[in-house]
This record gives structure tokens, C-alpha cells and sequence, in this order.
């Protein structure tokens, strides 16, 4: 293993250090607790809350998403460990302005248990909680069995859509509406290289072959859907693409947003090799492109691979999606 | 013993921390043949967490008191177990209400409710080997005694002899939860550190009225 680190224990908590300290204005940190982020600065009056959360390992997830016109706050876990269902609560009452919180998060066992945990004492506390839950990884579980499906780079979407829809000053239900209306119009499959290594572990928990690769992988190295030998990329676009575009399903005269997502050590110029195949086979099938976004937004400490999302968006989502945003770690002006 | 007022929750919870604290390294080790072994850390800090929210808290009514008690463990045990506990108290304070003290009937409300909300947070159902196998027979027993018009002191009892029973139950069930859950067939025949927990818990009960 080679890692920039002190002392694994301190990898999280440290990075968190860095973060604020390189992001005073944009970032802090609530109930004394550094694992407790949420945006600098005065809340909006009226504004819904938006409180994300989960382990750490994948930056910008999640809390590179705390920003203007994103996300309120964020709860910080261990390296892929939830954060508590306390530090949850937390956050909720440091981000609510009164007009109640909404938390979106993956949909994960050890985060689920936690926030409806969260959620249950801060009702308690008389703050409006409503969750939504994104799981859009197709390679994950069955059409039908989309309740099972983990979530992956494509809550960068619910992320963005919920986010410009708080900042319009929406209620809380229709914040909640435009989030669900995301999450079923996103989908995600991704493509491992090698594993990651978490920093307390030291070494990888699983192992993929020089020349493999495993289809479907999810971001913690769950079990994918085919591990073999390294295709060419068109190849694997091929195989990715059509498992996606059939199960919404994609359809001619659709227009999506598109995310090709880096997993933590694949380069940008591979993720456009593999966004060349991408839009070349939406092309053909006549399903139009609205806007491209292209590099790392949910990754997997040090594992190659990437992933590709597709949104498929209405009048609505567009509209939502155009707005301006701003993060430390991510950043786009009104399409 | 015929009814449980605030002094007596407060006490209950002091034995349950001691009982916890005593049975700290059996926990740890039943837990380190089929989990990750932090079992016995996780219930000596949640119940130590309650009995100090106990003592601090100036709180009449039981049903506020164990809403508390159950805040205050999620807050110092933020594993699994801590929260199903937690979540547990939660509930089971919210079912109780307003009321002062707890015959029977209140008693078997607070099991039914604590065991309900376990289930759900932790999606699991009975037979699975978890602290489900010990604490629902407890809950069940409890209400069977309320519609049999029971003693509290016998009430108990009986749900101590059911606890026990779901006891020598689970260890012939396959854990189907968490870390344990990879050791399938061969977890057959072990003890469940969870149920152990649960049976822990309606033990402290049982000594306190007997």
C-alpha cells in the first residue's frame, strides 16, 4: 500500500482538516464534531435543508456536494462505514431553517438503519424530516427489484436536481417530489480494473486479475455481474450502454444528461475514450444530449474503473439541472 | 413489587448497566466467534450512557425518562446494536404515554413496542438469530400475562422462562444479519451474542421483581 497518510486512524478525520482548512468561507462544521459538515455562512430563511451522508473513501461524495445550490449539509462515516445516526442528527438541526430537512442518501443498510434513526429523533425534536433514498446501479439487481439497487454516481443528479429546487424556495414535499422524480429517471452501471484499499485494512480486500475486469462492480467492490478478461473500450461501452438503455427504458427521441464518472485512479483521457463510444451509440439510437459532465463525482479510494450515468430529463429536471452551482468541489455556471 | 415508578426505572437501568459491564468480556468473546467482536464494548457504553442520562435527567414520567435513556445511547453507541437498543427505548417510551408507573399491561406495552421498533430498524424477523429470538418470546409471554391478568412479579417470570427458552432456540438457528450472517450453516449450534444481550436484558428485569 501507498498512501499519503499520518496514522490510518486520523485518515478521515485529517482529510476533513485539509477540506476546511483549504475552504473556510464555503465550509463548516456542526455540534463541535468534524464529521458534522454543513455550509458556511447564514441559513436562507424559508429554505428547505438538504442533508446527505456516508462513508468516506469516495470524494467529492458526499460531502463535496454541501454547497450553493447543492446540498446544506452532510454527515462524514469511516472510510465506506456510515457516519452515526447522532452526527446525523446534528447536522439536521444545524441546516433546518424551519421549513424541515430533506435527507437524500444511498441506499445502503448500515446509512439506511442510521438516518431513519435520525430521522425518528429529530421528529422528536419537531423537525420535518422526509428521506429519499437513491439506488440506481442496474448491474446491482434485477429489473423489478429496483428497491435493492445500490447507489452510485448518479446521486450526483438527485443531488443537483433537489438542490436547485430548495434554492427556488420549494416546500419540503415538492423538494422530495423532484429528488424521487430523479432517482427513477437515473440510471448507473459501472466497470472496476483494480480494488481499492482501505487505509485501516492496508491492503486490498479483494483482488482483480492484471487482465480483468469486472462489469458491474459496485463502489465498496460488491460482486458485479462479469468479471473477465479487459476488452477494448468500445467494448465494454457496448455492453454497459445496453444494459442501461434497456432498462429504463432510454428510448428514440429522449434527451438525457450524461455522467462519465472516474473511480479514483482512471484519467480523464480514458473517461473521454470511453464518453467517444458513449455518445456515438445515443447517436444511433437517437436519444439527444443535453449536457456532459465528465470526471471524478463518486469514487472508490484508489480503484480504476468508471461509470456511466444517464438522466433522462423532462421540461422540469432540465430546468433544474441548467442552474448555477457551487461547491469546493464542483462548480457550473446557468447552462 | 406491583407496580414500576421512576425511581425503580432508574434503578433497573443502573443494574442493567452493571449486569453489562460484568458480562462485558462474555460478550466480546461470543461475539468475536461470529462478528466483530466490539458487542460487549457497544452495550457497556450504550447502558453506561443511560444510567448517567438517568441520574442526570430530572424527568417524572417513565415513558419521557426512557425516550431519553434511548437518545442518549445513540448518541454513545453509534454501532448497530446501539441503535436497535436505542431505537428500542425509543419506542418502547413512546408507547408507554404519560402514564406513572408500569403494571403488566404498561410492561408488556413497552416490550411489544420495543421489539416492534427493533424489527423494523433492523429489518429482521424472528428466527433469524438475533435479540429478536430472546426479547420477542419475552414480549409475547408479557402479553399473554396482561390477558391472564398477571402479576407484575409473575408476569416476568414468566417472560424470564420464555426468554431462556428463545435462548436454547436461537442457538440452533442460522444467522441471517450482519457479520454473522457469512458463517451460515456453521454459525448452527453457537451462541448468538445479540440474544445473549436480549436475555441479559429481561434478566436484570427479572432480579429486580422477583
Amino acid at each position: 500500500m501507498k498512501k499519503f497518510m499520518n496514522d490510518p486512524e486520523h485518515f478521515v478525520d485529517e482529510m476533513i482538516e485539509g477540506i476546511l482548512a483549504a475552504h473556510p468561507d464555503k465550509l463548516a462544521y456542526a455540534a463541535d464534531d468534524l464529521r458534522c459538515i454543513i455550509k458556511a455562512g447564514n441559513k436562507k430563511k424559508g429554505k428547505v435543508g438538504i442533508a446527505t451522508g456516508g462513508g468516506s473513501g469516495h470524494l467529492p461524495l458526499f460531502l463535496g456536494y454541501v454547497g450553493e445550490g447543492l446540498l446544506d449539509g452532510c454527515a462524514v462515516g469511516g472510510v465506506f462505514q456510515s457516519p452515526s445516526a447522532d452526527q446525523m442528527l446534528e447536522v439536521t438541526k444545524a441546516i433546518d431553517s424551519g421549513a424541515g430537512v430533506l435527507y437524500i442518501y444511498g441506499n445502503y443498510g448500515g446509512d439506511i438503519m442510521n438516518f431513519d434513526m435520525a430521522a425518528e429523533m429529530a421528529e422528536m425534536e419537531d423537525i420535518k424530516v422526509q428521506q429519499v433514498v437513491a439506488g440506481e446501479d442496474v448491474a446491482s439487481a434485477p429489473k423489478g427489484e429496483e428497491g435493492k439497487r445500490r447507489g452510485v454516481a448518479g446521486i450526483f443528479f438527485v443531488y443537483k436536481i433537489a438542490g436547485a429546487m430548495a434554492d427556488a424556495l420549494a416546500s419540503l414535499e415538492e423538494v422530495k417530489r423532484v429528488a424521487q422524480k430523479a432517482c427513477a429517471h437515473v440510471r448507473t452501471m459501472g466497470v472496476a480494473l483494480t480494488p481499492c484499499i482501505v487505509p485501516e485494512v492496508g491492503r486490498p480486500s479483494f483482488t482483480i486479475g492484471d487482465n480483468e475486469m469486472e462489469i458491474g462492480m459496485g463502489i465498496h467492490g460488491e460482486p458485479g455481474i462479469h468479471r473477465g478478461p479487459l476488452l477494448k473500450s468500445d467494448e465494454i461501452i457496448d455492453q454497459i450502454m445496453k444494459r442501461i438503455l434497456e432498462d429504463l427504458p432510454y428510448k428514440k427521441g429522449d434527451e438525457v444528461s450524461v455522467l462519465v464518472n472516474g473511480l479514483g485512479a482512471t484519467p480523464k483521457e480514458e473517461l473521454y475514450i470511453l464518453y467517444r463510444k458513449v455518445q456515438q451509440i445515443l447517436k444511433k439510437e437517437g436519444i439527444s444530449v443535453y449536457n456532459t459532465y465528465i470526471g471524478e463525482f463518486a469514487t472508490s479510494m484508489e480503484m480504476a474503473g468508471a461509470s456511466v450515468s444517464l438522466l433522462k430529463l423532462d421540461d422540469e429536471l432540465k430546468r433544474l439541472l441548467s442552474s448555477q452551482a457551487s461547491s469546493p468541489f464542483f462548480a457550473q455556471f446557468q447552462l | 413489587m406491583e407496580r414500576l415508578n421512576i425511581e425503580d426505572i432508574r434503578s433497573i437501568v443502573r443494574n442493567l448497566k452493571i449486569k453489562m459491564d460484568a458480562k462485558r468480556d462474555y460478550l466480546i468473546e461470543l461475539d468475536s466467534a461470529m462478528g466483530d467482536g466490539d458487542l460487549g464494548i457497544t452495550m457497556s457504553k450504550a447502558f453506561t450512557a443511560a444510567k448517567d442520562e438517568a441520574e442526570r435527567s430530572a424527568e417524572i414520567l417513565p415513558g419521557k425518562l426512557l425516550i431519553k435513556l434511548g437518545m442518549a445511547m445513540a448518541k454513545a453507541a453509534p454501532s448497530t446494536m446501539g441503535t436497535l437498543m436505542a431505537t428500542g427505548y425509543m419506542r418502547g417510551g413512546k408507547a408507554i404515554g404519560d402514564i406513572e408507573s408500569l403494571g403488566t399491561g404498561e410492561l408488556a406495552g413497552f416490550m411489544d413496542a420495543f421489539v416492534n421498533g427493533i424489527l423494523e430498524r433492523g429489518k429482521s424477523k424472528p428466527g433469524n438469530k438475533t435479540i429478536i429470538d430472546t426479547l420477542y418470546p419475552a414480549a409475547q409471554s408479557l402479553l399473554q400475562a396482561q390477558r391472564n391478568n398477571k402479576s407484575l412479579k409473575e408476569g416476568i417470570a414468566e417472560a424470564y422462562t420464555a426468554a431462556n427458552r428463545g435462548m436454547e432456540e436461537s442457538n440452533q438457528m442460522k444467522a441471517q444479519h450482519g457479520r454473522a450472517a457469512y458463517y451460515q450453516d456453521s454459525s448452527i449450534g453457537k451462541q448468538d451474542a445479540g440474544a445473549t444481550v436480549g436475555l441479559l436484558f429481561i434478566e436484570v428485569l427479572y432480579e429486580y421483581c422477583r
